[in-house]
This record gives structure tokens, C-alpha cells and sequence, in this order.
């Protein structure tokens, strides 16, 4: 599971349930039981099902943040987005691939295919190689349902799976992504994400790229990341890119020679007709002292009323899906 | 052709690739530095952890490394790039990080920016209109399989680092 995906679906349950009850008021044990195997609960879920949760996030972020416009680099994120996705082991998976207009440096992989870049990302990119190499991270996240492992491990979750088994596909998604977003809040293991940095690589080599476009794409991030506030927080409660490089090289090291060197082409450049993001503002003073003091007192998550914990800021932090 | 002019083409290409200014990186691990980009080539020298070198040159994952103990190529995992002085301005052009990886000016500076951030994404409802660009801006599995071929990419078997995958 990503924490970035993690973060959609805290957004799109606050959207969604706001002011349900949920899993909270549900007594766990009693209904499954100590030792029921609660990923079996869970199996409920099938593909359709994941593809639905996940289009119900991406709709939802796409409300916050649209699409650049710009046609052109749309399709030619979804050329290189959707060839590299044909090198896994879900190559008919509803693939969309989109840059949104944001200058937050993210990318994001809700279920069922659906992996959304930000343009600030985008523009720190400087070859379709480490492109490939962002991309094939999150449909690592996609292909391997990381988002979906945690969801079974959850009791909150085998409970809004349980639950699912009603008819109703639309209360299954509500459930999934409502149920989802408190145990999401609690921060997730790394290694998830060590593994998508694996896939990544390998899945760019597949599709006839630089092995090392993600690498790259790690050290400039990694060398970022003293100097911006929101970024700085997000290395602070994430594994850091300087971690991510060393697990990713341990990793790549007794494969490296072999992997084969593959291309390095040039990355299309946003139409410069397109306008800055409207996002792209500086943050006030105000802004700049509340993440300091968020900085300075991790950890509290206070249940809301809805029962969902949210996780400040948890949004900024995601970078590949974290 | 010719090995001389071969040879020539080749400095001129790496002098081409080569940053403006070397860029000090610093070993995170032990390394060899090989005479080429290539783990059958002869080796250097062997750097230890903490060891320090300046970039030279890039070719694929390999850097080329000049240090004291002789000029070489390692693979860029084995090094860190130190925190980058932006100074609040232009986060990837001036860097000598950019140099190195990236030819291209970075338009887009994000200190002291911040965008898509939580109350955004809170107050989002869900967007028919964009979900439509989506789908529409998708492609096909066969396109795009015919348009990266047409752009030279070849499908490469290549397995999971981790064999248990």
C-alpha cells in the first residue's frame, strides 16, 4: 500500500463518508474472532472492484488538481505509461496515465491502473527513461495490490469487505475507501515501497529503457531534500530517497552488470503554451510556521468525528506513491 | 571506421556529456572504480566507503569519477550527491546535480512552493469532465505497443531483481 494512495483515500473518505459511522464503531473481534484469517474476509474484493475504488480516487483528485492541458503530453505519458504497464503481469488492467497540474513533486497509483504524475515531478524529469522508471514505480504498487495487502491485513477493512459482499458495488467502494483511510493514516511499511523502486527498474529495462532512469530520478530527489520545507517533511516520515538508493542498489548491485543498458530518450516538454500551475503559489508565512510545528509534534493523529484519523500534510509527502 | 576518428567522435561526446562543473559525490559504499563502464573492465583503484570523487561524466548508470587514486566509472548507486544550494531560487538548473543528469533547464522550482496539498484535496469532489479527459487521453495496448517500437524500444526479457517474485 502507498501512503500516497494512502492519502486519497483519507480525502476521498472525509468526501465520501463524512459523518458515517464506520469500522469505529464496529467490534472487531467479536465478529471475526481471535485467529480468523482476516485476509480471507477480504478476498471479497475482485478486480472490478479494484478498478472502482480506484476511479473513484482518481475522479476525486482529479477535482483537486486537472489535468494539464496539454493533449499532446497527455498521450504521450499514456504511450510510455501504458507500454511500460504492458510489461507486467496485469497487461489488461484498465491503464490511465495522467499529469496533473500541480507543482507538488508526487506521483500517485490508485487501484485498478489508474497512476496519476504531478507536473512538478514531471518537469524535474530530463529523459523518458526515468519517466519509465516513476511510472513503472507505481504500477508496481498497481500490479502487486499493495494498496490491496493492507486493506486485507486490517481488520477495519475485512470488516468493510465483509460488509461488501451486499450487492450494492457503490456501498462496496464507499465501505473499501471509508474503512480504508484509518488505517492508512497510521503509516505504512517500507517495504512496499523498496519493492515498487525494484519493479520499477526492471519494468522500465522490460519496455527497452535505462535500468537507471529511477535511480536518477532518486538522487535528485535525495539531493532536494534539505532544502524544501514540505519535501523536508516528507523525508522526515517516509523512507528517505537516500534510503530508497541504498536498499535500491543493494539490491541492483549483484544485478547491475547484467541488466541490459537500454535507451535514454529525450522526455517531451510540457507545451510551453500551457501556463504555470495554478497551484504553484508560495507558501505563506503561516503555512511555512504550521509545518514547522507539525515538525515538531509528530505522531498525534486524533480520531475525527467521522471516527477517520487524518494525516496532516499527508499528502505532500508521497513521493512515487508515498 | 576509422578507430582513430571513432575514438575522437567518443571524446568529443563524453566532453559533450560532461558536466560544466565536476560534481563532488561521496562513496555510500565500497566500490571499485573500473577503467570503463563495463564490471569486466580493469580496475583502478578500489574506494572505500566515504571516499570522495568528483563526476566527470555519465554514461547510462555509470558515473565517471575522478579522484585521487585514479579516474574511473562506478555505478551512480554506489555514491550520494550532496544536498543541493538553491538558495530558495531554481531548484534543478544551477545545480551541479542538473549537470549531471539533467541537460534540460527545470522550469519548475518547488521551494517554497507547495501544491495539492490536503484542504485541496479534501474539498475535492469528484470530477466527471476530467475523469472523460482520462479516459480519452488513455491508449490502447496495441498503440502503444506500436508507437514505442516506432520509437526504437524493444521489449528486453529481464526478470525480477528478486527471484522469489
Amino acid at each position: 500500500m502507498t501512503s500516497q494512495f494512502k492519502s486519497w483515500l483519507a480525502f476521498a473518505a472525509i468526501a465520501i463518508v463524512s459523518g458515517t459511522a464506520v469500522a469505529a464503531s464496529l467490534d472487531l473481534g467479536r465478529i471475526f474472532g481471535a485467529g480468523k484469517d482476516l485476509a480471507t474476509a477480504a478476498t471479497g474484493m475482485d478486480e472490478k472492484d479494484e478498478i472502482a475504488v480506484g476511479r473513484e480516487v482518481a475522479g476525486r483528485t482529479l477535482g483537486a488538481a486537472p489535468l494539464v492541458a496539454d493533449p499532446a503530453l497527455q498521450a504521450y505519458v499514456n504511450r510510455v505509461g501504458r507500454w511500460v504497464a504492458s510489461q507486467t503481469e496485469r497487461p489488461d488492467l484498465p491503464w490511465h496515465f495522467g499529469v496533473i497540474d500541480s507543482a507538488a513533486i508526487n506521483a500517485f497509483a490508485a487501484p485498478g491502473g489508474y497512476v496519476l504524475i504531478t507536473r512538478g515531478l514531471y518537469e524535474i524529469l530530463d529523459s523518458e527513461a526515468q519517466l519509465a522508471g516513476v511510472l513503472g514505480h507505481e504500477i508496481g504498487h498497481i500490479v502487486q495490490r499493495h494498496h490491496i495487502a493492507v486493506m486485507q491485513k486490517s481488520a477495519a477493512i475485512s470488516a468493510g469487505a465483509q460488509l461488501a459482499q451486499a450487492r450494492d458495488r457503490s456501498y462496496l467502494v464507499n465501505n473499501m475507501i471509508g474503512t480504508g483511510a484509518e488505517v492508512f493514516a497510521r503509516g505504512l511499511d517500507k517495504s512496499a515501497e523498496f519493492e515498487a523502486d525494484q519493479i520499477g527498474v526492471v519494468l522500465a529495462a522490460r519496455a527497452g529503457y535505462s535500468p537507471f532512469g529511477l535511480v536518477e530520478v532518486l538522487h535528485k530527489l535525495s539531493a532536494r531534500g534539505g532544502e524544501d520545507a514540505s519535501l523536508a517533511l516528507l523525508f522526515k516520515t517516509h523512507p528517505h530517497p537516500g534510503e530508497r538508493l541504498t536498499q535500491l542498489g543493494q539490491a541492483l548491485a549483484p544485478r547491475a552488470a547484467a541488466l541490459p543498458s537500454g535507451k535514454e530518450p529525450p522526455i517531451r516538454s510540457v507545451s510551453a503554451a500551457v501556463p504555470p500551475p495554478a497551484a504553484a503559489r508560495p507558501v505563506p508565512a503561516e503555512g511555512a510556521r504550521a509545518l514547522q510545528q507539525e515538525e515538531a509534534s509528530p505522531a498525534p493523529r486524533p480520531a475525527g468525528k467521522s471516527g477517520l484519523a487524518i494525516d496532516p500534510g499527508s499528502v505532500l509527502r508521497g513521493i512515487f506513491g508515498r | 571506421m576509422n578507430p582513430m576518428l571513432l575514438s575522437c567522435l567518443i571524446l568529443a561526446m563524453l566532453a559533450a556529456a560532461a558536466p560544466a562543473a565536476a560534481q563532488r559525490v561521496t562513496l555510500e559504499r565500497e566500490s571499485p572504480l573500473y577503467a570503463e563502464p563495463r564490471l569486466d573492465a580493469s580496475q583502478v583503484t578500489q574506494l572505500s566507503q566515504g571516499a570522495s570523487g568528483e563526476v566527470i561524466g555519465k554514461q547510462g548508470g555509470w558515473l565517471n569519477l575522478k579522484t585521487p587514486g585514479g579516474t574511473g566509472w562506478l555505478f551512480s548507486f554506489n555514491v550520494r550527491f550532496p544536498s543541493q544550494n538553491a538558495g530558495g531560487s531554481e531548484a534543478g538548473s544551477g545545480s551541479a546535480l542538473g549537470r549531471v543528469f539533467s541537460p534540460r533547464l527545470n522550469v519548475t522550482s518547488t521551494i517554497g512552493i507547495r501544491g495539492l496539498d490536503e484542504e485541496d484535496l479534501k474539498q475535492a469532489s469528484f470530477n466527471a469532465g476530467q475523469m472523460k479527459l482520462l479516459d480519452d487521453y488513455a491508449t490502447s495496448k496495441q498503440t502503444a505497443e506500436e508507437r514505442s517500437r516506432a520509437a526504437g524500444l524493444a521489449p528486453v526479457k529481464v526478470d525480477y531483481l528478486d527471484a522469489k517474485k
